[in-house]
């Protein structure tokens, strides 16, 4: 298994075959789809491409599992704002009262619209930080030619993530070993007791940044100065082709954005009229109602 | 590392407390955002503009949000800093002022951060109602100045004696 940003992939997994730098512009690419596309049943075929792809990748889907309670909150939220927060509009079709509020219709359908939006989003970042590792990232920015600097931070940034997790834990057991135990303790309680962890922490911090600026001062690394302009070997790159069927996903990505573009602004569709779900629903509820 | 450790605490008040989109309740990684700058100058700022795009990431922000949200984010690291510089307050909050003016860099820094963050981001992404703004403007508000009050004092009483002795230290902005 090999560790990524998010979890773990078999070390045998087909996404090992792509590129870094199809996985980064899948993210910014697809992150955008969903804000052309109005009609649920779009984005949420686009949610099953993503995740048919994950199973694909061999990604294991109980890292979805986090997500369920953030997916179940912002649904809420979502829900509450455009409804019963949603202020009298006498200019919309009301289609219930609940504890005196009015919930009109077409704020109901822009709440399912955004929720619909934002879920894909968010599984197209689950997607990509649960199949590339801190290397691949490096590797896609260096691909792009972004300036050595921002990339060096970016990957310093991410070593430093993963070595702050493990101090953390270790900072735990060691509260743990002294007796220490908030479970069924109250809230208050918890982060009253969060200094705990935060002020260990932050001194492990400051000792390990110590250890990271004698190694970069020792390998010769600078920001500024005579350092800087030293042109230094991607030796990462050299470990990574793009081939031509990197080439072909980066395509099939790129006709995916400006075929969903031309149906949108083109052909006036995924848009909340031409939904089929809407309509279904529209004509459920104003006949229930 | 200081991105590495907002990474890490901002992640973890963005789960246990999430009202939407990134905005939370009780954002811990505040601390990291506001007392990085008081200690390291730019380059807290930079990790306190940078470090919430990670740390939202992993907690269910959309990709274009987080990155949306990072001229708050700067702000919010910048402000405080710069009013201890401006006023000449000491890390360790040896003066009464000191506490005074790091209150106030906490205020103002996290209504503009509400602000931009609801009005201006998530209402631009057209994921907020007018109506349901002000809820997400007290909850991006409340959450950093309440967690801000409950460590950025404690930590600052408690390591600038610390911090200051070391190398890492940024008297100006720079160095």
């Amino acid at each position: 298994m090999n560790k990524t940003l998010l979890g773990y992939v078999p070390e045998h997994s087909p996404i090992y075959s792509v590129h870094p730098f199809v996985k980064l512009f899948f993210l910014l690419v697809v992150s955008l789809f969903p804000m052309f596309i109005s009609a649920p049943e779009w984005n949420v075929g686009l949610m099953l491409g993503i995740m048919l792809l994950m199973i694909y990748s061999r990604v294991s889907l109980r890292t979805l599992k986090m997500y369920i309670p953030v997916a179940i909150s912002m649904g809420i939220i979502i829900l509450l704002s455009y409804t019963l927060l949603g202020g009298v509009q006498p200019q919309y079709q009301q289609i219930t009262r609940v504890l005196g509020v009015s919930i009109y219709w077409e704020r109901l359908r822009d709440a399912l619209v955004v929720y619909f939006r934002v879920v894909p989003m968010i599984l197209s970042m689950v997607f990509f930080l649960s199949t590339s590792r801190e290397r691949d990232l490096i590797v896609a920015m260096r691909t792009i030619r972004i300036p050595f600097v921002v990339t060096y931070v970016f990957a310093m940034a991410l070593r430093a993530a993963g070595m702050v997790l493990e101090d953390f834990h270790i900072v735990r057991q060691a509260e743990q070993a002294r007796g220490f135990d908030a479970t069924g303790k109250s809230i208050p309680y918890k982060i009253r007791k969060y200094v705990m962890y935060m002020i260990p922490l932050f001194a492990l911090s400051l000792r390990r940044t110590e250890e990271f600026t004698n190694a970069l001062v020792a390998r010769g690394y600078a920001f500024a100065g005579e350092g800087a302009r030293v042109k230094r070997a991607d030796f990462v790159l050299t470990h990574y082709h793009f081939s031509v069927m990197d080439g072909l996903y980066t395509t099939v990505i790129v006709l995916l954005f400006a075929a969903i573009l031309v149906a949108r602004y083109g052909f006036q569709r995924l848009t909340v009229e031409d939904s089929y779900f809407l309509n279904w629903l529209y004509s459920i509820i104003v006949s229930a109602a | 590392m200081l991105i590495g450790i907002g990474f890490v605490v901002g992640a973890f008040g963005s789960i246990s407390f999430p009202l939407g989109f990134g905005v939370n309740f009780f954002w811990t990684g505040i601390v990291v955002q506001q007392v990085g700058p008081i200690w390291f100058g730019a380059w807290g700022v930079i990790a306190g503009a940078i470090f919430p795009f990670f740390s939202n990431a992993i907690a269910g922000t959309p990709f274009y949000v987080s990155l949306a949200y990072i001229p708050a984010n700067a702000v919010q690291a910048f402000l405080p800093a710069w009013i201890f510089r401006k006023f000449k307050c000491d890390p360790r909050l040896k003066k009464p002022s000191d506490y005074g003016f790091l209150l106030v860099g906490m205020i103002i820094s996290s209504a503009f951060g509400a602000l931009w963050s609801t009005m201006v981001v998530l209402r631009g992404f057209g994921l907020l109602t007018a109506e349901s703004t002000p809820l997400f403007v007290w909850g991006w508000f409340g959450g950093n100045v309440v967690a801000g009050i409950v460590f950025n004092f404690i930590l600052l009483k408690a390591l600038s004696p610390v911090v200051i002795r070391t190398s890492g230290f940024v008297k100006r902005w720079w160095s």
